[in-house]
């Protein structure tokens, strides 16, 4: 009985759903051209992206397969710094260990040839709508497209290929946002997008068809939005072809590991092929918001002017002032400390100042680096947060006041129970040495001997200096169940930095050395070197492995600035040997160092990684790199 | 409970009629009334799609992209630059298959309630889209478009939105690129309009659009491009055929 009654009720619901539906085509709406999803036959722009796509329209061919030829940049609204990056960009970029298999970013993996999946992920209880996730077959690329209103994650998490993805239905439109993507491609002929880029998508499905649009705005590389379509088409069969694996390996063997090819301003090899193959005028091909536009038409009927205004777009323009990163601060300053989760036991704490790392256990918080020392009381807490061990051990990479300033402070917080009663909880106390403060009951501070000589010499406070120092190449610890090498890097940052490596967690510490707010502090004064600096960045890369695709992997707390991984620093490393090139070339013509500030070496970064205020400017940058290269430090040798 | 919803439902949907929201119950309304999202207004294209056909006279013999027949490719391989347009032609790379292309900027308007008008500066050139059965001849380089809305009322989300859709036939033969590559009057255009608003504040206009033409095409001829809102007229430069 009361399952014919329920028959009965759905019979009736479904008659007065279907009589509400075909109301819209008894109505005279349908003289006025309304298709609806509720009437039989509509084409139905769909709401539902599920399935297996690929690209399938017939436009920008040359993009698809061949990647685009060197110097084709039109239509992508280049500023200076962008096209220069474009410029100084050479094939055998690819062949660099760190960029063989670096995957695509988004919009770029949409503008790629093969498969894509995309499925939805429901809860289970409610069906409400996760996420939607994207797999493309070409460089693998997994992505999650969160659709549960989360937010994003701080300035200061990692970057992936991928970005971090929310997104929402309007009507029939999929709007997505996408920001922490990685450095990567816009057209595989080195026009990038910067790792500041910031994505917005739509996904309009009109049947078996999907049309994509993305619109990215990168304040680093772009002078305004770069707008692109492309369309896709469903699949009806599922491809058998998914994978597109890819392994690292020696491609170029008698290179030095150390160099990084690019072209020279002013004399790209090839920078008329593609012009002059197409009969491009080289002023389109060059890129620019202005080729976007209709106007540009007319700028190109004066074929002499347009030539020379070509000409000055490829190198750095005279008499422009210095840029600055125009990115997003990724070094709170809030007056707070903020704790980011790095990877197993490791974590990384930011707001007062450099980065400090933490790594946690059985036994008492090893802890790299103290910050400036204002808010050492909240770093304290938030490690207390993380453990209720004192903190055991202390590690400085540098001598460097942002990552010294709270020794003291930690220090005082800690102890070190593998001092207690042994031999050197007896040594003489600070009144008869002028250091070495009562060190049973503190956690215990580690350097390379010279960040205790130097920090001596400019007579810093006896509890703040660390005493427990190495000379060569390697100390190590195991701790809170892992390994914990701590390397010596000669004359990078400084003639006393230090990396520390936590094996199992696989996470790098890299201090100074490494940093993802600016050009690198090469401390000359203090033994810093450009060639040091080079040599520990290829040390560090030594040691890293990437989990998939240059994402993840071994996860690298910088000095300064957001998480990274060893993509990140490859790109910093190839960015520091291709301006240590270009200056050591203006020092081997004879160029003063004013004449090579003059000239602009850094303009393709200077929107990232610059600045023109504060306690390290670009100049300051410049002319470390040269006085370096022309007055080496005495090298001290790693072993 | 559940009953109850699926009840609700449809009782809602029998309550709002045909009319739909703010409507009144069984009333006609025009396509103007009906249009579920805005176009109106003047737009400007950004080229990027296509940057070297659309920018610049494309170079003779150049078909990347297009899926000509060999009869097609006869005739455009024919192609003269010199000669080129032929008298009387001079608008044959502005018809309706490549108008949208051009680098230009379009004035689109309600001509009246069941027309929406799309002017295109580039090529002076004016598109009638209609929602009512044309009573056109067509024949000539804009054709006789027959729109519709594709709606999706509420869709997935919380905002009635929907694309226009526009099939356009009874073309005057003319250039799917200004090299010479052809279209025949028995060309069907299906375009799709959709206007897409962003967070940050910019509003586009997506157009794809498919051509079939079995006389020069072996396939369907699938392409994208899209156009950025305008405050005003700003850049508004009607030009002759070029």
């Amino acid at each position: 009985m009361r399952r014919l009654e329920i028959k009965t009720i759905v019979r009736a619901l479904l008659a007065a759903a279907l009589v509400g539906g075909s109301g819209f085509a008894q109505d005279p709406t349908a003289g006025a051209g309304v298709n609806s999803l509720f009437r039989p036959g509509a084409t139905g722009s769909g709401a539902d992206i599920s399935g297996t796509w690929m690209l399938g329209g017939h436009q920008d061919v040359a993009y698809i397969t061949a990647s685009g030829a060197l110097v084709d940049y039109g239509g992508i609204p280049f500023n200076e710094a962008g096209r220069l990056y474009a410029l100084a960009w050479s094939a055998s970029r690819q062949t660099v260990r760190e960029e063989q298999c670096a995957g695509y970013t988004i919009p770029y993996a949409f503008y790629s040839p093969g498969n894509y999946r995309f499925w939805e992920e429901r809860d289970p209880n409610t069906q409400r709508l996760i996420a939607i996730h994207m797999y493309f077959q070409t460089s693998e690329v997994s992505r999650t497209v969160w659709m549960d209103g989360r937010p994003h994650p701080p300035a200061w998490a990692a970057h992936t290929f991928a970005g971090f993805s929310t997104g929402e239905w309007k009507g029939n439109v999929l709007h997505i946002t996408t920001t922490h993507l990685k450095h990567g491609y816009v057209r595989g002929n080195g026009a990038s997008q910067s790792d500041e880029a910031t994505v917005h998508e739509a996904l309009i499905r009109h049947g078996d068809r999907m049309t994509y649009f993305a619109e990215t705005i990168d304040p680093v590389w772009f002078d305004g939005p770069f707008t692109k379509t492309v369309i896709n088409v469903r699949n009806i069969i599922d491809p058998t072809a998914w994978l597109y694996a890819c392994e690292d390996g020696e491609e170029i063997l008698s290179r030095d590991d150390a160099a990084i090819p690019a072209y020279q301003w002013g004399q790209h090899p090839f920078l008329r092929e593609y012009a002059d193959k197409n009969h491009v005028p080289l002023l389109g091909a060059l890129g620019g918001a202005e080729t976007t536009r209709p106007e540009f038409m007319t700028k190109l009927r004066d074929a002499s002017a347009a030539e020379a205004a070509a000409r000055a777009l490829t190198v750095p323009a005279s008499g422009v002032p210095r840029q600055s990163n125009r990115g997003a601060n990724s070094e709170p300053d809030d007056g707070e400390i903020h704790t980011l989760a790095v990877q197993g036991s490791v974590y990384m704490l930011v707001g007062d100042g450099g980065n400090i790392t933490v790594q946690i256990g059985d036994e008492g918080p090893f802890v790299v680096d103290t910050g400036a020392g204002k808010l050492s009381p909240k770093v304290i807490a938030a490690i207390r947060a993380l453990s209720p061990r004192p903190i055991q051990f202390i590690v400085n990479t540098s001598l460097h006041s942002p990552h010294t300033g709270g020794n003291a402070s930690l220090a005082a917080a800690g102890e070190d129970p593998s001092i207690q009663g042994s031999f050197f909880a007896g040594q003489a106390p600070i009144a008869a040495t002028g250091f070495f403060a009562d060190p049973a009951h503190r956690a215990t501070l580690i350097a390379h001997n010279n960040v205790l000589v130097r920090m001596q010499t400019a007579k810093a406070p006896a509890e703040a200096i660390p005493p427990d120092t190495y000379l060569r190449e390697r100390r190590r610890k195991w701790h809170n169940g892992e390994g914990i090498d701590m390397f010596y890097e000669p004359n990078a940052s400084t003639d006393g930095d230090t990396i520390v490596h936590f094996r199992q967690s696989d996470v790098i510490a890299t201090g100074d050395i490494f940093d993802m707010t600016r050009y690198p502090f090469i401390d000359f004064a203090n033994g810093g070197s450009v060639k040091g600096e080079i040599d520990a960045l290829n040390n560090i890369l030594e040691k890293t492995v990437y989990k998939h695709d240059e994402d993840g992997g071994t996860m690298l707390v910088p000095g300064h600035g957001r998480l990274a991984d060893e993509y990140d620093v490859g790109e910093y490393r190839a960015m520091i040997t291709i301006i240590r090139d270009r200056i050591q070339r203006a020092i081997n013509a004879g160029a003063s160092l004013d004449q090579v500030k003059a000239a602009r070496l850094t303009a393709d970064y200077d929107t990232r990684f610059g600045a023109t205020t504060g306690p390290w400017t670009t100049d300051m940058f410049v002319e470390a790199v040269y006085t370096s290269l022309k007055s080496p430090p005495k090298t001290q040798n790693r072993n | 409970m559940i009953l109850v919803l699926l009840l609700l439902s449809a009782m809602t949907a029998l309550a709002q009629g045909p009319g739909g929201r703010g409507g009144p119950p069984n009333a006609p309304r025009t396509a103007r009334q009906a249009a579920p999202v805005d176009l109106t207004g003047y737009w400007v294209a950004v080229v990027v799609e296509d940057w070297k056909y659309r920018m610049l006279q494309a170079n003779k013999g150049d078909y990347d992209g297009l899926p000509l027949n060999a009869a097609a490719r006869k005739v455009a391989d024919a192609w003269d630059p010199v000669k080129d347009p032929p008298p009387g032609e001079d608008c044959r790379n502005y018809g309706a298959v490549n108008l949208m292309r051009q680098p230009g900027r379009l004035h689109i308007t309600w001509q009246d309630d069941q027309t929406l008008k799309l002017e295109s500066d580039a090529g002076t050139q004016t598109r009638l889209l209609s929602f009512a059965p044309s009573q056109g001849q067509g024949g000539g380089w804009q054709g006789v478009s027959l729109a519709t809305w594709d709606s999706v009322p509420g869709g997935r989300g919380p905002v009635t939105t929907g694309s226009l859709k526009i099939v356009t036939t009874r073309l005057r033969p003319g250039l799917l690129r200004s090299n010479g590559a052809p279209y025949s009057s028995n060309a069907t255009l299906t375009e799709y309009f959709d206007r897409v608003d962003f967070s940050e504040g910019n509003s586009y206009l997506v157009v794809t659009t498919t051509v079939e033409d079995p006389a020069n095409l072996t396939a369907p001829y699938l392409t994208s491009v899209h156009f950025r809102k305008q405050a005003d007229a700003a850049g508004w430069n009607p030009t002759a055929c070029r």
